[in-house]
């Protein structure tokens, strides 16, 4: 089973600021989401979950707002800042080379 | 972008700050949403009510916990526990009001000395002179090697200006003096006359008015005047509307042209600027080579220039114009002088070596408080213990003290810089005008930034050992239950035991540096100055008004003024004489002796010169050693006669036959007088106490007139009285001539060791204080040892221990710190009274009576300091102390 300690340094940060990117959303349903696109590989708890939202609020890249749900509840929805867009896409740059580099290491065949 | 970064982040983090509670609730809302979905959303996947909320807080992992990360995720947390120390700190220390006004009161002291000796620090040697990058302005004189260091000649200067090419701009400064009059009391003012670029070349700009122009250069220019600000001040209330106005310089209309800013400062006094212009009308001589009045110049290094390229650079032009003139410029050099060195002047050690003694003073008050916090610790084991065990960890437990230590800093650091706000003002107070050389003292911020590092650095020193002591001893204490620290309070007494040795130290070195100033200001205020200075009166006065343009002029003022002043009742003798000793007044030049080889221009004896009365000798007390002093018949009509001092005639008449022999002014000149030698008199201290005595020449004033002189009155009565009688009799015969400089003898060789006497009265009383608070330091050591010790002591008591072997044993701990602390300080005081040399007279940095004398007091200081706590351990009652739990 994965835990955030196994994911490489920054890239819950850069998974939660996609899945803002879709649509704003609450703590909750990003939990959700977050086990519905990876298929539960990566599975993050919630208890590393909302610290780390919490961490993307304060640094600014992502954007807090108390709504009322749509069955009546007041709830926190976060939604992605422009600082927010563009820290994603520096992420995400970086993770691509990141992971073609690597790829291309390991399909390099013995001399 | 990290504009727009901030423009988020600064109010998020306000608002974690101020409005926590908010903050806080909303965390607790958001969670509990997020359990009540969670809840709901594994009940749907069948699960029971009950299960399913505990799945979801399982989730969750520890609500708690979660909440916490998420508080520190705002990154203003420390801030919060900073103010919760600091509310809980003031709440301790007001529990303890005895330890807190201790500490306070030693640590104001200690900052408040540090404080205001900093803003003489920074007064003087750091305040960036008012000038346009002043690092790269430089002083020039030219220099002799018989004499050092001379004025420099108008011609010179101008070949200098021309063929430098290290310095972009130079300017000639010369000093001059007028009287004021046309004004209720006429009064003496000083000035300088400056090259027209002088201003500019500093990068300063009149505070009203213009400039001086480039055409009042030449000889001939106009009468204009800028006037000083206080000169405008005081005597043009400040009135924008003296532009343009007219004021009378000896008796000649100036035409003021404008006013210099307040700030303005140079390295003489000055009260007013004229262009050199307009002086060379009234002093042409000054266009000869061989002129050397009282001119420096100042120049600004072109870009690039390094100081040491423009020695090189002016050494070579100086060589040459000697080769070029050596009528007059035979072995003259050129000296360079970074201006800031001309404006700290003999001021700089005397200051850095009292900013070291308050420095010391500062660890051995710090030493104190860590010494007074260690004894407190010990008593806190158990509420660190507590605080442990609720899960406090090791550096929440340092920082919580750190954060006491600086509530007490920053108490004692505020009361200390109230202290050197009345301090620094004493301070100046007891500074002379002229070794401030326009220095401010006082409290700027410079000065308040400096407080504010020291009460941080304090809270450090003094607190950081104890606080990660009693951390240390709370967490061993949990671990054993040990009833009362016993275990630590061994390596708790050795660090204790060490900062009482190292102040010891610290308080022997100040203590050394103290006594040997004192010796030396004994020593040279028994210095004779070579006359009788007792009841002995000395007031000024200068000649310049148009009706004294002739010698017989002059003489007769002179002449009158004497007359008057001797028929006075009270007067026992009086006399005249300009240069008087111990003003620094002086007037120099080279003379011939007839028959010796004529020595190059550089080389020719160079006395001072003094112009007398007849009397003079016998008034001022000077030993006549050979010869006659000058009568009434020494004047005009008469032999043209001089006298010279005891150096001089050691000097240059070696077989003791200089009475007879005859001396020419200046280079042998055949249109020229000799002058007889009469008389031999005693050197005199003319320039400080310390220094050594001068040649000398004196000449009767009939018969070499000179429009400055002294009045000298020996009177019967405290002299002072004697002032307004004698301005009457002058006022009488020219009631617009300025009488200044009146001071007794007494009070000008008081004033000549002031520099002296204020780094002496200083240091005493820091090293004082420091004694004191290292007395203080030992006393608490040893009493807390002896209050450890009680049951001990009671139990050897019991078993026949007399009171005094408990005693001595109890010296004996105070003897050791003593004698360790003695030695470490003498091995310091070795190394450090090293850079007070140059303030001694008399006496060695290593003085063994001194260094001996004043470890003696610190022993009987400390000794006292540790009998008290030991006699109190004398008269311990062994049941009492066996009780005792």
């Amino acid at each position: 089973m994965s835990r955030p300690s196994d994911l490489v340094q920054g890239t819950l940060d850069m998974l939660l600021l996609k899945i803002l990117a879709l649509e704003p959303m609450n703590g909750f349903a990003v939990s959700l989401r977050l086990k519905q696109v990876s298929d539960e590989v990566l599975q993050v708890s919630d208890g590393s979950l909302y610290p780390a939202l919490h961490k993307l609020e304060q640094e600014g890249w992502i954007t807090a707002e108390w709504k009322t749900s749509e069955n009546g509840r007041r709830a926190k929805y976060y939604s992605l800042t422009r600082l927010g867009r563009r820290q994603f896409e520096k992420e995400a740059e970086n993770w691509d080379r990141l992971s073609t580099a690597i790829t291309r290491l390991i399909k390099l065949r013995d001399a | 972008m990290r504009l727009e970064h901030w423009r988020y982040i600064i109010p998020m983090r306000v608002r974690s700050l101020f409005r926590r509670a908010q903050a806080d609730r909303e965390l607790d809302d958001e969670l509990r949403d997020h359990l009540e979905q969670a809840t709901q959303e594994y009940v749907a996947k069948e699960m029971a009510e009950e299960e399913a909320r505990r799945q979801a807080r399982l989730d969750l992992g520890g609500i708690e916990q979660t909440k916490e990360k998420c508080r520190e995720a705002r990154r203003v947390n420390w801030i919060h526990d900073f103010i919760q120390d600091l509310h809980f700190g003031v709440r301790i220390l007001r529990k303890s009001p005895g330890f807190a006004i201790v500490a306070v009161l030693t640590l104001a002291l200690g900052i408040g000395a540090n404080t205001a000796i900093f803003s003489v620090v920074y007064g003087v040697l750091l305040d960036p002179l008012p000038y346009q990058d002043p690092s790269r302005l430089i002083l020039l004189n030219e220099t002799t090697p018989l004499v050092g260091t001379v004025s420099v000649s108008d011609p010179n200067f101008l070949d200098w200006r021309s063929q430098s090419r290290a310095f972009s701009q130079m300017a000639a400064v010369h000093e001059v003096g007028f009287n004021l009059s046309g004004i209720s009391q006429p009064e003496s003012i000083s000035g300088e006359a400056v090259s027209p670029n002088f201003l500019s070349l500093l990068g300063v700009r009149p505070f009203l008015g213009r400039d001086f122009d480039a055409s009042e250069e030449k000889s001939g220019a106009a009468p204009v005047v800028m006037l000083g600000y206080s000169l405008w001040q005081s005597h043009f209330g400040s009135d924008p509307g003296a532009i343009g106005r007219t004021v009378q310089f000896d008796g000649r209309s100036f035409t003021i042209i404008g006013v210099l800013p307040a700030n303005f400062r140079w390295v003489e006094k000055v009260q007013f600027l004229e262009p050199i212009g307009t002086w060379l009308v009234t002093n042409p001589e000054a266009t000869e080579r061989g002129a050397r009045g009282d001119m420096v110049v100042i120049g600004r290094l072109a870009p690039g220039i390094s100081l040491a390229a423009a020695r090189s650079e002016m050494e070579g032009i100086a060589a040459r114009l000697a080769e070029q003139y050596p009528g007059s410029n035979d072995q003259f050099g050129v000296l360079l002088t970074p201006v800031r060195e001309a404006f700290v002047g003999d001021m700089r050690i005397a200051i850095l070596s009292l900013f070291g003694a308050v420095i010391c003073v500062l660890f051995i008050a710090c030493a104190n408080v860590a010494n007074l916090l260690l004894v407190r610790g010990t008593g806190r084991i158990r509420e660190v213990a507590l605080r442990v065990a609720f899960g406090a960890t090791r550096r929440r437990i340092v920082r919580q003290m750190l954060t006491e230590s600086f509530v007490l800093a920053l108490v004692g650091g505020g009361l200390g810089i109230a202290l050197a706000v009345a301090g620094s003002s004493a301070i100046t107070r007891m500074l002379p005008e002229d070794m401030l050389m326009g220095a401010t003292i006082r409290l700027n911020p410079a000065v308040l930034v400096f407080a504010a590092g020291l009460i941080l650095l304090a809270a450090f020193l003094f607190g950081l050992a104890p606080a990660v002591r009693s951390s240390k001893s709370g967490i061993y204490v949990q671990a054993k239950e040990g009833s009362a620290g016993t275990g630590t309070a061994g390596s708790h007494n050795r660090l204790r035991g060490i900062l009482v040795v190292v102040e010891l130290a610290l308080c022997l070195v100040l203590l050394a540096g103290a006594g040997l100033m004192m010796k030396s200001l004994h020593l040279l205020l028994s210095v004779s100055p070579g006359f009788r200075p007792e009841r002995l009166l000395t007031m000024q006065m200068e000649l310049r008004s148009p009706q004294y343009d002739k010698d017989p002029r002059v003489i007769n003022f002179w002449q009158n003024v004497l007359d008057r002043v001797r028929a006075l009742p009270g007067v026992q003798g009086a006399a005249l004489g300009n240069n008087i000793p111990l003003t620094d007044n002086h007037g120099r030049g080279d003379i011939t002796i007839e028959g010796m080889p004529q020595p190059k221009p550089g080389s020719y004896p160079h006395p001072d010169f003094h112009s007398i009365s007849d009397g003079y000798v016998s008034t001022v007390g000077i030993p006549l050693l050979q010869g006659r002093e000058f009568v009434e018949t020494d004047n005009e009509k008469g032999a043209p006669v001089v006298m010279i001092n005891s150096k001089l005639a050691r000097q240059y008449f070696p077989n003791g036959d200089a009475v007879g022999k005859r001396i020419m002014f200046g280079h042998l000149d055949s249109s020229k007088q000799w002058f007889t030698i009469v008389g031999v008199i005693g050197d005199t201290k003319m320039y400080g106490l310390a220094n050594p005595a001068r040649l000398e020449v004196y000449v009767p004033f009939h018969q070499s007139a000179s429009s400055d002189m002294d009045v000298l009155v020996r009177s019967r009565v405290e002299p002072s009285a004697m002032t307004a009688a004698i301005r009457g009799e002058v006022a009488a015969i020219d009631k617009d001539q300025p009488i200044f400089a009146i001071a007794t003898m007494e009070e000008l060789i008081s004033a000549s060791v002031a520099g002296r006497r204020f780094t002496l009265i200083l240091l005493g009383l820091f090293s004082g204080l420091a004694l004191v608070l290292a007395a203080i330091g030992i006393y608490g050591v040893i009493s807390y040892s002896v209050a450890q010790r009680t049951r001990d002591i009671g139990i050897r008591m019991a078993l026949g221990a007399s009171q005094g072997r408990v005693l001595r044993d109890v010296l004996g701990v105070g003897l050791r710190l003593i004698g360790l602390g003695i030695l470490l300080g003498l091995v310091g005081a070795l190394i450090a009274t090293r850079v007070l040399s140059s303030l001694l007279y008399g006496v060695g940095s290593t003085d063994e009576l001194t260094f001996t004398a004043v470890s003696v007091v610190l022993t009987i200081v400390a000794l006292c300091a540790s009998y008290l706590p030991a006699r109190r351990a004398m008269r311990v009652d062994p049941m009492v102390a066996l009780r005792y739990e």
